[in-house]
């Protein structure tokens, strides 16, 4: 009896010793956890209804009024437009082009390899300084692609009514145009993203089983069109939650391309002020963190809710078909 | 192969608009101004000598260089003199556009401090994330405790929150702690990564027991089995890991552009290439994308060589 007993006392105390070190191992990642990540996310909530400006010694509470201005006045009109045109441009044509390449490359096996690595450079490359290559080519007058499109002058293709216009009144300026500026933006989104969307679906692709193409073709499934309808696609469920959203919260956090073309203002006629930009000039460079934090915690409620809906349909294990 | 042409066909132009804006990078990196401007030359340009107009200008000779240099040239006035002082100061100013262009980019703006510090902050990132995160993994993995439930479902909810996101806050509050313009503004907001956090713990799960008890028996401490038993067993995790944060931390522009304001000697490699673009003017693209290849090129390179391990590494994020 009494042997049990000091058997279960030595057990407690080794419980109790690997708690211990337990909470001693996780309490550095825990105080920085707290004080980085989640202090922010209250310090923005709190701040969102002050008016507070560094250096001010005090502040007023403004109540709703920071939020009530983020949906009246024109200005974040302007950014709400931006954001979501680049977001719901981006994130399809992304995915989209990431499926793409990812089955022409799969069905070409060792081959398409080349063209994988080219694909992929965009995803390494630093997206600000390709963002200078990129306003170099869109240069209106020394710029290749508008060269490239006077090449085109004067020959079949300017039946195209965008190329005989071009060669008539000028090509346009891209950049500082602003019907074009935020497609742009949003071209070299897709440019700079699609590649890693594709190595994740190239990934999918290698655990596609074989003999699901084979049980397809047996019941019938014989274009190529109706194997990827029944087969490939609902098997790629799982990395497409994956990819639309990481492709989506990527999206919202565009920043790089626009602060490069646009230092000052967002764009022509704030076409391209996409909301990193607006917390980014209201907050640091204008000092109204009033403002700033309102938006803040604005794009925290979009970027959590996509990955809450994301981690929801993965536990449902919900495959497209 | 005949069936299959089209595919390369519409490969073969999503290559051409891939790489367009790296060709046109390293292209005006090769070329002179006047190649530039009038869109000559190929991809390396002539490579024909040219002069550095600035290099002259800084070295325009005056009254007393002349006089001193008149003994050189004797028996001439000092009209001549002057003139065989500016061939020879144009012949010294002259190079190939290549050496102009890539000595400019060096030497204009402190390019290799820029890099050091790219370097500086990225390796700090990542040990640091490693020496918080490791710890914490194996105790959320193999160690029992109360409360351990709770510390996980945190780091669940932290996945949800992109430190970009929360950039404004985290300026206010190094901002009162006098930190921004520091190294530790630059690495601090990045020290704690859920997602390695989130990524060891489930390496570790698939870790034997035994390995650990084992470890036990000899006498070694928990502290011990962290590091010289886990460490090493989660090398392939690890270097995955290290890929995906050296990479978006080389490239990062947000969170620098946020806490570093004008002290140039803590400018990372793509702050300073905004710099560059800031104050150049026209006949500086050739010099501008000299810095740009070079800030590319480092991890570029890496990726080419150890392909395999970087998409692996960059792919890893879609384990969740």
């Amino acid at each position: 009896m009494a042997v049990l007993d000091a058997g279960a006392i030595t057990q407690a105390t080794a419980g109790n010793r690997e708690a211990r070190t337990a909470w001693g191992l996780t309490a550095p990642a825990l105080l920085l956890m707290v004080l980085i990540l989640l202090v922010p996310v209250v310090v923005a909530g709190v701040l969102s209804f002050t008016n507070y400006s560094l250096g001010n010694a005090s502040f007023d509470w403004v109540g709703a009024e920071n939020y009530e201005r983020l949906f009246t006045r024109s200005t974040y009109e302007k950014m709400f437009i931006a954001t979501f045109t680049y977001v719901v441009t981006v994130v399809p044509i992304s995915v989209g082009l990431g499926l793409g390449a990812a089955l022409l490359l799969h069905s070409l096996g060792r081959i398409g390899d080349i063209y994988k690595t080219i694909y992929f450079l965009p995803v390494m490359a630093t997206l600000l300084a390709m963002a200078i290559a990129w306003e170099f080519m869109l240069h209106p007058t020394i710029g290749m692609v508008n060269r490239t499109l006077a090449m085109a002058c004067g020959t079949w293709l300017e039946v195209v009514p965008f190329v005989a216009n071009g060669c008539a009144g000028g090509f346009p300026l891209w950049l500082g145009d602003r019907d074009y500026a935020i497609w742009v933006v949003c071209f070299i989104g897709i440019w700079q993203g699609f590649g890693f969307n594709m190595v994740l679906y190239l990934a999918g692709l290698t655990a596609v089983h074989r003999e699901l193409y084979h049980a397809a073709e047996m019941d019938g499934a014989k274009s190529a069109w109706e194997r990827f309808r029944l087969v490939t696609w609902p098997a790629l469920g799982p990395t497409t939650v994956f990819v639309v959203t990481i492709s989506c919260i990527r999206a919202f956090q565009v920043f790089d391309t626009v602060e490069a073309f646009w230092p000052q203002g967002g764009g022509p006629n704030k076409s391209a002020y996409v909301m990193m930009f607006a917390i980014f000039e209201k907050g640091v460079q204008q000092n109204l963190i009033g403002m700033g934090s309102a938006i803040t915690m604005l794009f925290l409620a979009f970027v959590m809710s996509l990955t809450l809906i994301q981690r929801w349909l993965v536990e449902r294990k919900v495959h497209y078909g | 192969m005949t069936r299959e042409w089209w595919k390369h066909l519409v490969l073969v132009l999503g290559a051409i608009v891939v790489l367009a804006p790296f060709y046109m990078m390293v292209s005006y990196s090769f070329k002179s101004p006047g190649e530039i401007d009038r869109g000559e030359g190929g991809f390396f340009g002539r490579q024909e000598t040219m002069i550095d107009p600035r290099c002259v200008a800084l070295r325009q000779p005056g009254r007393a260089e002349i006089e001193d240099a008149s003994s050189r040239f004797p028996g001439q006035d000092d009209a001549d003199v002057q003139a065989a002082l500016l061939a020879e100061t144009e012949n010294d100013c002259s190079m190939r556009p290549v050496v102009f262009n890539y000595t400019k980019a060096f030497t204009e703006a402190p390019l290799l401090r820029y890099l050091l510090n790219g370097v500086i902050v990225t390796v700090s990132i990542f040990l640091i994330q490693v020496v918080v995160a490791l710890p914490a993994a194996y105790a959320l993995a193999k160690l029992r405790f109360w409360g351990r439930e709770t510390v996980f479902g945190l780091v669940l909810f932290c996945l949800l929150i992109p430190v970009h996101a929360i950039a404004l806050p985290l300026y206010i509050m190094l901002a009162k702690l006098g930190l921004t313009n520091t190294y530790a503004a630059l690495i601090v907001p990045w020290t704690i990564s859920v997602f390695g956090i989130f990524l060891m713990r489930q390496f570790f799960m698939t870790v034997p027991d035994d390995l650990i008890d084992a470890a036990r028996m000899d006498g070694m401490s928990e502290f011990a089995i962290v590091w010289r038993v886990m460490l090493p067993t989660a090398i392939p995790a690890l270097l995955a890991f290290a890929i995906f944060s050296i990479v978006a931390h080389w490239n990062d522009y947000f969170w620098p552009r946020i806490v570093v304001t004008g002290n140039r000697d803590l400018f990372t490699p793509p702050l300073g290439l905004r710099e560059f673009k800031g104050d150049g003017d026209g006949s500086f693209f050739g010099p501008m994308m000299a810095t740009a290849t070079v800030i590319v090129t480092p991890l570029i390179v890496v990726f080419l060589i150890a392909q395999r391990r970087f998409v692996e590494g960059i792919t890893l994020s879609g384990m969740k």
